[in-house]
């Protein structure tokens, strides 16, 4: 068979046609979605967990602010997550289940995960702006997330440095001037067993 | 380049109005809803996987340049969730091997939905990996560019060529034999 008559046969294959109330109602529901997503003002979800995890992150959120509030007069509030103490003490709640502990305009939140499968590592700050949008996250080497409106993944360069890898950008603490995109971006290998 | 009128649609979306956004799903939800059944094979994955990259898009829409085709940043969309279910399936180990056996062996039509010939090319798509089914669902039935697949793809022109041409080559294995009338 050459590949003229290969691609002669693929494009005999039908595709099995929907019902074409799918075209009269899909723009409609995508619409409703939004529309809810705006009323509701949900924002993306960062990782995609169970109903019961979000619901311990959410009581988890209240000790936070009550430890953020415990270390304000220490603390401006955007260094919270700055504080090897506050994330030590998170840790300490949820032993290898913290992907993330993230501060925005929204406040203090939580992503954790389903097990205990998050490798035991140095915690790592990261900082970034996007604009006038600006975000703090607390996490682990080989996470992904999202902050400032930018998904990236965050890497120990074991040499107490970060990289950052996003979908259109690349940063590492050694070289800071890599990003491209004006991003502000801050990092620190926090290494909680040291403080 | 994006269309005049879609740029219209994509600036009066960005600014909250979602029947604007509708109007820009109807004119590209076929073709979405292609590339995703042709990704996955099941008619159900695909009007979510289309739902999903309404939604997406319409999160990314700031992000989209209007130098590119909006169609060619929407189908990329649709392939990268494609892909993403395609990894799920395969972790939960239901990706549809049983359809595609089923379809191999099968000689009878399955009512309303497809032809035998239909269920095997199909069922051939479907052994193949991801990223060359996903080079050949753009390259053939989308008639893409391997330009314009690399950067649906987010690889070089090569890379798309060489993922063609293995593609090929294994389709031309699974459906040897079947007639071509």
């Amino acid at each position: 068979m050459n590949d003229s008559d290969l691609t002669s046969l693929l494009k005999k294959a039908r595709m099995p046609q929907p019902p074409d109330e799918l075209w009269e109602e899909l723009p409609g529901r995508v619409t409703q979605q939004l529309n809810r997503a705006r009323h509701e003002n949900i924002q993306p979800m960062r990782t995609s967990l169970p109903r019961w995890a979000w619901a311990m992150a959410t009581a988890l959120c209240v000790v936070l602010a009550f430890i953020a509030g415990h270390w304000h007069g220490q603390h401006a509030a955007e260094d919270t997550l700055a504080s090897a103490k506050v994330v030590r003490e998170t840790l300490a709640m949820f032993p290898n289940r913290v992907r993330a502990i993230v501060q925005d305009e929204h406040g203090l939140s939580l992503v954790l995960s389903e097990n205990n499968d998050v490798p035991s590592s140095s915690p790592l700050y990261v900082h970034v702006c996007s604009g006038k949008q600006c975000g703090s996250v607390v996490t682990f080497s080989g996470q992904e997330i999202q902050v400032a409106g930018q998904k990236m993944t965050v890497l120990a360069d074991g040499h107490d440095g970060v990289i950052l890898v996003g979908n259109d950008f690349a940063w590492s603490s050694r070289d800071p001037a890599m990003a491209k995109n004006n991003l502000k971006i801050e990092t620190k290998n926090l290494d909680i067993g040291k403080m | 380049m994006a269309l005049p009128d879609e740029l219209n649609c994509i600036q009066n979306s960005l600014t909250g109005d979602h029947e604007a956004y509708a109007t820009l799903v109807k004119e590209y939800q076929k073709m979405v809803y292609a590339v995703a059944w042709r990704m996955t094979g099941s008619l159900e994955d695909a009007e979510d996987l289309t739902q999903e990259t309404f939604l997406r898009a319409f999160r990314q829409l700031e992000s989209f340049r209007s130098e590119s085709k909006f169609s060619t940043w929407l189908c990329r969309i649709a392939i990268n969730l494609s892909l993403t279910w395609r990894d799920r399936e395969r972790r939960r180990g239901a990706v549809h091997t049983q359809w595609a056996e089923d379809s191999i062996t099968d000689g009878e039509g399955s009512g309303k939905h497809s032809d035998p010939l239909s269920r095997r090319v199909q069922g051939a798509l479907d052994k193949l990996p991801a990223k060359q089914r996903a080079a050949i669902v753009l390259t053939v039935y989308e008639e893409r560019s391997h330009a314009e697949a690399a950067k649906i793809l987010n690889c070089t022109e090569a890379t798309v060529s060489w993922r063609v041409f293995a593609a090929r080559r294994k389709l031309k294995r699974l459906l040897k034999g079947v007639s071509r009338e």
